[in-house]
């Protein structure tokens, strides 16, 4: 039971807006063992930074989180109160949010930055201790001590992501959810930040989720891979079972549209777009687009299950497959 | 920023010494607030010693002989029923001083209150509060302070229950431009950060919004302030408010009602002006030197 620090049930979220419900996660279900990394893709608008948002009850109106559970070690976070939200936040699972360097109060010190997450959280503990604990952060995130008495305009923009991945982790927090937070940065200072999220993982142990497109950058960093589409999630399994034997045609598409050195030619992309979400097609979501869709598809959901021990699939193709 | 970090393993002694170096140095270069502060400085001192060289009631009708030009004995001369002007500024200065402040410090704490909860938290409560400052806001201040004051009674009104009726008009100005700064404010990153980082409400506005607000309140507390020093002036000057009282408005409306100008008596209406233009030189100055002094972006390095 305790194998997992985090498992999430049956996680639907919807806004429900004017034009209607739109279903921005529909059936979300997924494990993270601690010091897991997970990698989730998936286009834009496909819910990933609403499910982030979502694990720490951060929806805003009109959406709500319709149905599911979200159990960090066994307590479910869609019963509590919400004070004793607040106190999850930053303590047990915490954000670095997207364009999280243009995240940070201007007229602050990095280190009072780092030092007001922590107050509202009875630590308990003193000022110097506080003092103590920020600076720490620093060092985690690789910054020089000096920055913490420095301000925002004084820093660089990979300075200002280490800076805000330090108060995200001044707690350390057992789950730490990264919303894409290279897609600012050029590669080089992309590569350190990277490595500094990857050995913070390693000295904290805590999991971390990485959000984002990069699936180059997923394959690196990340132990096991979630692919979303239009809400929901399509796949998941280790980062070798996704590279070598895809079972969703969407996913399979997002490996083969990555160039490779050596090999030119014309990109291959995946046409069609997104349907919205306000406005789900019946069956598959990725119906109107997959190359391999099938009467079913267009009238039956598929159902997201395990096709082989750790990868997971919602696919008629692959369910045809088991039924023979 | 070498000479904070250099302070962290100074000795407590040498630490403050050094603080009073980092002020030193910095009002020598954020040349608008020194020059402010000075002029606040030379009013403060200029009350406070005269106060105990000069008997006030020098400063009430036929404490001196009348109609005197300045000389050595009457610096800014006498005013044409027997009040010595010199007396008249160290106190009336001190008064509108008070007035404006007590005024000014009401009005920006209660309006700032109001804007920041009602942009904070929405709902009805902002409908309600937004509702009530734009009706107010429509109607001319000075009308609301001529219809209360003339309808106090003369004899008990003093200069403090002056301050506070000028409060009642000071604070829908900050309350509307501290409520659509907070409206911006609170949709910033940082905020969001700060809730993803499980932070509290009030840990957010005042940890993370007022920091941002200084600036603001900063200038609302002095424009505010100087309306209510306005309305001191002006109240008076129009014949209403204690017009036995020495201060810089009651002088203005003397001056008017006794012809200080036909009668030749430049004098009499010369230490109001003078004063009024350096208090407002002082307020802007502060003003200006304090936005400075609360935004680090504009803030002049070494």
């Amino acid at each position: 039971m305790s194998d997992y620090v985090l498992r999430i049930k049956d996680l639907d979220v919807q806004y429900y807006t004017d034009a209607g419900i739109v279903y921005a996660n529909n059936k979300i279900n997924f494990d993270l063992k601690p010091g897991e990394r997970l990698g989730l893709v998936g286009e834009s608008g496909s819910g990933k930074s609403t499910m982030a948002l979502a694990l720490l009850r951060m929806i805003k109106a009109p959406g709500r989180i319709a149905n599911g559970q979200i159990l960090l070690d066994n307590v479910d976070l869609t019963k509590l109160s919400e004070e004793e939200m607040r106190q999850v936040r930053g303590k047990e699972i915490s954000m670095v949010p997207q364009g999280a360097m243009n995240s940070l109060n201007p007229v602050m010190r990095i280190k009072d930055q780092i030092i007001d997450g922590m107050i509202d959280h009875n630590l308990n503990l003193s000022r110097s201790m506080l003092e103590e604990r920020a600076q720490e952060a620093l060092e985690v995130v690789e910054l020089d001590r000096k920055v913490g008495r420095m301000y925002p305009h004084e820093l660089s923009g990979g300075m200002k992501q280490r800076a805000c991945i330090a108060i995200s982790v001044a707690m350390h927090p057992k789950v730490i959810i990264a919303d894409e937070p290279t897609s600012a940065l050029d590669v080089v200072t992309q590569r350190q930040v990277m490595q500094t999220i990857g050995r913070l993982q390693e000295q904290l142990g805590s999991a971390v989720i990485l959000i984002g497109h990069d699936m180059g950058l997923m394959a690196q960093f990340a132990h096991r891979m979630a692919v979303m589409y239009a809400g929901s999630l399509v796949e998941l399994g280790s980062i070798r079972d996704i590279y070598t034997d895809a079972f969703h045609p969407y996913t399979q598409m997002l490996i083969d549209s990555l160039p490779t050195i050596g090999k030119r030619g014309v990109f291959k992309g995946i046409p069609g777009i997104t349907p919205l979400l306000r406005d789900l097609p019946p069956g598959c979501v990725f119906n109107t687009r997959c190359p391999k869709v099938m009467d079913v598809c267009r009238t039956k959901a598929p159902v997201y299950r395990e096709y082989k021990q750790g990868h997971w699939a919602a696919c008629h193709l692959k369910e045809d497959g088991v039924a023979q | 920023m070498s000479v904070q970090s250099a302070s962290v393993t100074a000795l407590p002694m040498a630490k403050k010494k050094q603080g009073q170096n980092i002020i030193i140095s910095y009002l020598r270069r954020n040349f608008q607030l020194s020059i402010g502060l000075a002029i606040l400085l030379f009013f403060i001192l200029f009350s406070l010693i005269g106060a105990q060289y000069i008997d006030i009631k020098a400063a009430y009708p036929l404490g001196a002989p009348a109609g005197k030009a300045p000389s050595l004995e009457f610096p800014f001369g006498t005013d044409g029923q027997g009040r010595n002007l010199f007396a008249v500024a160290v106190y009336g200065v001190w008064e509108t001083f008070r007035i404006g402040i007590i005024a000014g410090v009401i009005g920006v704490t209660f309006g700032a209150f109001m804007g920041f909860t009602s942009a904070f938290f929405g709902g009805w409560y902002d409908v309600i509060v937004r509702w009530v400052v734009d009706v107010l806001l429509t109607v001319p201040g000075l009308l609301i302070l001529i219809v209360i004051a003339s309808s106090m009674d003369a004899k008990s009104f003093t200069l403090t229950s002056m301050a506070f009726i000028i409060a009642l008009t000071a604070w829908m100005g900050p309350a509307r431009t501290i409520r659509s700064q907070v409206l911006t404010l609170r949709e910033r990153s940082y905020v969001m950060m700060a809730r993803l980082n499980g932070m509290s409400n009030w840990g957010i506005i005042f940890r993370e919004l007022v920091p941002n607000l200084l600036p603001y309140l900063g200038a609302s507390l002095v424009g505010s302030v100087t309306g209510a020093i306005f309305a001191s002036v002006g109240l008076p000057a129009l014949g209403l408010g204690p017009l036995r009282e020495p201060t810089i408005g009651v002088t203005i409306y003397w001056a008017q009602n006794q012809n200080a100008l036909l009668r030749e008596m430049w004098w009499w209406l010369m230490m109001p002006i003078m004063t009024i233009i350096l208090m407002f030189v002082m307020l802007f100055m502060v003003s200006a030197g304090l936005d400075e002094l609360a935004n680090p972006r504009v803030r002049r390095s070494e």
